[in-house]
């Protein structure tokens, strides 16, 4: 096990602030603070080699999370371990077997060329010569940096400039990496080469990988497992499988008619007609309780039908269910 | 020691971004020492001035009070050399920059110091030259004794100035803008040191010379150089000698008060 996070705990404190002028001054004596849970008692595990999507609407606690895990704040409560080093207590022991990409944020130099934040990194790491050269040279293969490596930092375009920050992150051959929100802004073609980097290390290099992102087509493209967490508190730990077969016994339906279908009904238990638009009937059921060709030979007894679309679940849908509606069983199943 | 190596490592590695920046912004880099110029020209012209109207404040002579002014420069300006981004901090935290540094395997405050592209010890090269002018006018007379007090308060000043501006800085991880205080800091700095301090007032003597500790960049050691005996009689000359004293003192409250103020960092929300 690589990563042991224990009743991870933040609450952040910040001075209530008055307006005006008297209240300016009395923000300068003021004792008073609002507190904030931003992470709540969150524990799981994680096994070296591992990818883990970790996701959560805004202000969840996912960067706080990451920020505990890579040394950067000090939990309130609780505790953690990344492989067997306790982050804010040794954080350049910590930071030698860590990778960060943060995608809001780079860490390149903006006004020099790209190469020179390799070159400097070579040097707060210490990473030795050949490995160095070695590295970047398969980095520089695996991203296409070549193109743009001596242009200055500050001149490149956001897909590059994340390309760069891979590199940047990995330069120094970290066990496990923090990617949060790695695609964000980006176009189709780079997340693409963004994710088959991911994927590409992962299985090669043995990288761990916990990945924050709100683009669920990245957890649904790499990772195994997902951990959902909301208002600080973990919701959900195991497989996208699993989450998909729990969660997501709905199926749509989708089905043209030869005919109008203002006044078609389905009497069929567990099937609710979500759209009718001229030709054009939608219709959800619950896999459990009613199956395809049933719905569909009671279908076409009222009516001819031209075309039937039968389509999965999306994880986005049964994420953004989860996201408003909350997920009752916390238990069951949810830790692998 | 490994370590130390890497330390040494990455500030030459810094250094060479430094003069590749300087060699990418030509222009920018001729403005700032044009302004470094002016700048310094502008305070030595309004002390003679001030001097044509009192050719003598307390027995200092014109040249006297150029000494201690050019004396007071190197000392500053080899701070800016070494530590200038220290005040970078209070900005770093704001915008998030400061968090990088923490995901790094050197320390977060070396980090901070040593962001490429940023310092230009060009100033530093140009007092030097004016303290050596100064030092002709005032007739100092190179004894080694007083070669080793010159060197000794000039590494001195700049440590006191770094640890002070340190001070301020960490401040920052309580109070998340206060420019105000630093400029209260700078022009006590800039604008107290650059007379006798036997012509101010109880409250200034006793803020340059034990609260923040101005005095011993320039002043003390100055009325040693320039045997200012009047002047001995308010203070007592030994704190002339003091500079590495209370250099290291003020290094070492200084370099304490960063850590406990990193243990309180908080990060920013995004
Ligand atoms: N430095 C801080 N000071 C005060 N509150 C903070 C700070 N950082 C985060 N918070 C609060 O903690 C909560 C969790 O924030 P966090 O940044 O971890 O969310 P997140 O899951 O990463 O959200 P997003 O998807 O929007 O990035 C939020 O309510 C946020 O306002
Ligand atoms: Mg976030």
């Amino acid at each position: 096990m690589i990563i042991r996070a224990e009743h991870l705990t933040k609450q952040f404190k910040s001075l209530r602030r008055k307006d005006g002028v008297v209240g300016t001054l009395a923000n300068l004596f003021s004792r008073e603070y609002d507190l904030k849970d931003a992470v709540k008692d969150v524990s799981f595990e994680l096994e070296a080699g591992e990818l883990v999507g970790y996701i959560g609407p805004n202000g969840a606690g996912k960067s706080t999370t990451i920020k505990m895990l890579t040394g950067i704040l000090v939990p309130s409560a609780g505790s953690c371990t990344v492989d067997g080093v306790v982050p804010w207590l040794d954080r350049k022991g910590n930071a030698r077997q860590i990778g960060v990409v943060f995608g809001q944020r780079t860490q390149l130099y903006w006004d020099l060329p790209l190469i020179e934040s390799f070159r400097l990194l070579r040097a707060i790491y210490g990473i030795p010569h050949d490995r160095y050269e070695q590295n970047l040279k398969a980095f520089t293969d695996l991203l296409d940096l070549d193109e743009f490596i001596r242009t200055p930092v500050r001149q490149l375009s956001l897909g590059q400039r994340m390309r760069g920050d891979f590199a940047a992150a990995m330069l120094h051959e970290p066990k496990v990496v923090f990617l949060d929100e790695p695609t964000i802004g980006l176009d189709v073609v780079a997340k693409e080469a963004i994710r088959e980097f991911i994927a590409r290390t992962n299985r090669t290099r043995g990288t761990t990988y916990v990945l924050t992102t709100h683009d669920l087509n990245d957890v649904e493209k790499l990772c195994d497992r997902i951990i959902i967490i909301d208002h600080g508190s973990k919701l959900y730990d195991g497989s996208i499988d699993a989450i998909k077969e729990r969660y997501g016994g709905k199926r749509v339906l989708t089905a043209d008619l030869t005919v109008a279908c203002a006044d078609i009904e389905v009497r069929l238990p567990g099937t609710t007609v979500v759209s009718r638009e001229g030709h054009r009937i939608t219709i959800e059921f619950d896999r459990s309780r009613v199956r395809a060709d049933e719905l569909i030979v009671e279908l076409s007894r009222t009516c001819e039908l031209k075309d039937v679309t039968i389509a999965e679940p999306e994880l986005e849908a049964i994420i953004r269910q989860i996201y408003q509606s909350g997920l009752e069983p916390l238990t069951a199943g949810a830790t692998t | 020691m490994v370590s130390a190596a890497r330390y040494w490592d990455a500030y030459k590695e810094v250094w060479r971004l430094n003069v590749l920046t300087l060699m990418e912004y030509k222009a920018n880099f001729f403005i700032w020492l044009l302004f470094t110029l002016v700048y310094h020209g502008v305070a030595l012209a309004a002390i003679w001035v001030i001097l044509t109207k009192f050719p003598s404040l307390n027995g200092w002579q014109r040249t006297d009070v150029f000494f201690l002014y050019a004396l007071w420069m190197v000392g500053h300006t080899l701070n800016n050399s070494l530590f200038f981004m220290v005040g970078d901090v209070p900005d770093a935290v704001r915008e998030g920059r400061f968090d990088r540094m923490l995901v790094r395997p050197l320390d977060s405050l070396f980090q901070i110091m040593a962001q490429p592209g940023q310092n230009f010890p060009d100033d530093f090269f140009v007092s030097i030259i004016v303290f050596g002018i100064a030092a002709a006018l005032v007739h100092l007379q190179w004894t080694p004794l007083v070669a080793l007090l010159v060197v000794m308060t000039i590494l001195s000043a700049a440590v006191i100035d770094g640890a002070v501006q340190l001070v301020v800085a960490t401040l920052s991880f309580w109070v998340i803008r206060l420019d105000a205080l630093r400029w209260v800091v700078m022009s006590l700095e800039n604008d107290f040191t650059r007379f006798p301090l036997s012509m101010y007032n109880r409250a200034v003597r006793i803020i340059l010379g034990y609260v923040f500790p101005f005095a011993f960049m320039n002043y003390f050691p100055a009325t040693v150089l320039l045997h200012k005996t009047a002047d001995a009689a308010q203070f007592n000359p030994a704190l002339g000698w003091m500079a590495p004293l209370v250099a290291a003192i003020w290094a070492a409250g200084s370099l304490t008060f960063w850590r406990i103020g990193l243990n309180r960092y908080q990060g920013t929300g995004s």
